[in-house]
């Protein structure tokens, strides 16, 4: 007997992904999901970002590796709370891990919570884990070209940020070939230059932060 | 390998389909997948092959169909097919778009047998 069903196969996790949004909501906390491909700069980001936020903002992370302690080790003291999940084999986050995480973190009092993905530029554009932005990184060193090779991570992204901007005339980065692909993709996400070297570009992203909050959130 | 995460989703739905239908067995399912998921399809067959090895739709067929990207542009209306790169608007040169088809897995058909097909 054939049935129709016409049901998405990834409802179960878009569901868990609700509910998580739903505590945020409540909690009135920003949800902020950080993908990029490995190494470039995701932590380094949250550092700069909680050091920039100041004493009087509250702020926990999630944070998504394979293997190791060592980024949620490199956060602990910069802010309030810090969860480490080990995917083990698994290539992103999903909606269910980050509720299992949320488990031992207290939401009420919070202003932000920084989901850093695992580091893959293709899987987790797949998986909705209940944020409120999601935000693409683009280092550098990674090459000027990797927007229009893998699109799908840009094309969700609310926010564009190009890290180790300091590297930029080192490497013969051409910025203009980078701004030309997002412009086919996804004009609307503000792109951003950044460096959290030297500091540049990072007042510019605590503001979009800022605004982003006082948006979302009632 | 977002495949393995996306077939062990398929096989939860199927094995509750099966069960809400009585049915024994899935002989076959179909799975609509939009480009911008960026499934490989072989690699969605060999995941869901290994992730439904001990649930009701073991040995299934899996047909996977690719589903193009429609989009609509938001200043002329247009609707038309994007790239996976490229959203430009073929009218009026801008990637302002709205996406209506192309990110979503979708489960279309479910071939299931039942015990009284069985015995029938």
């Amino acid at each position: 007997m054939k049935i129709k069903v016409v049901e998405s196969v990834l409802k179960a996790n878009d569901a868990v992904a609700r509910e998580n949004r739903r505590r945020f909501d409540a909690a009135g906390v920003l949800a902020v999901n950080l993908m990029s491909a490995p190494g470039s700069g995701k932590t380094a980001l949250l550092e700069r970002t909680l050091a920039g936020l100041g004493p009087d903002v509250r702020s926990a992370v999630v944070v998504g590796d394979l293997q190791t302690t060592r980024d949620a080790e490199r956060l602990q003291n910069a802010a309030q709370q810090v969860v480490q999940i080990n995917t083990g084999t698994g290539c992103h986050l999903t909606a269910t891990q980050v509720a299992e995480a949320l488990e031992s973190l207290d939401l009420q009092g919070l202003h932000y919570l920084f989901i850093e993905n695992v580091g893959n530029l293709v899987c987790p554009a797949g998986f909705d884990l209940g944020e409120h932005v999601r935000v693409a990184l683009l280092s550098t060193p990674e090459g000027d070209d990797k927007v229009a090779k893998y699109p799908t991570l840009f094309l969700c992204a609310d926010t564009i940020l190009l890290t180790k901007m300091d590297l930029a005339a080192a490497l013969d980065y051409r910025r203009a070939r980078v701004y030309e692909d997002i412009s086919r993709i996804n004009p609307r996400a503000p792109v951003m230059e950044l460096s959290c070297r030297t500091g540049e570009g990072v007042d510019r992203w605590l503001t979009w932060l800022n605004e982003e909050r006082r948006r979302r959130i009632q | 390998m977002h495949e393995m995460a996306i077939a062990s989703a398929l096989v939860e739905q199927l094995a509750r389909i099966a069960r809400e239908n009585n049915a024994t067995r899935i002989t076959a399912a179909e799975v609509h997948c939009g480009i911008l998921r960026q499934v490989v399809p072989e690699a969605l067959e060999l995941a869901f092959a290994a992730a439904s090895a001990e649930s009701p739709a073991a040995g299934a067929v899996l047909k996977i169909v690719e589903q193009p990207i429609v989009a609509r542009c938001r200043s002329c209306q247009r609707i038309f097919e994007a790239a996976v790169d490229n959203f430009l608007c073929p009218a009026c040169q801008t990637a302002d778009v709205e996406l209506l088809a192309g990110q979503d897995i979708i489960l279309q058909t479910v071939t299931l047998e039942t015990s009284d097909e069985r015995t029938s």
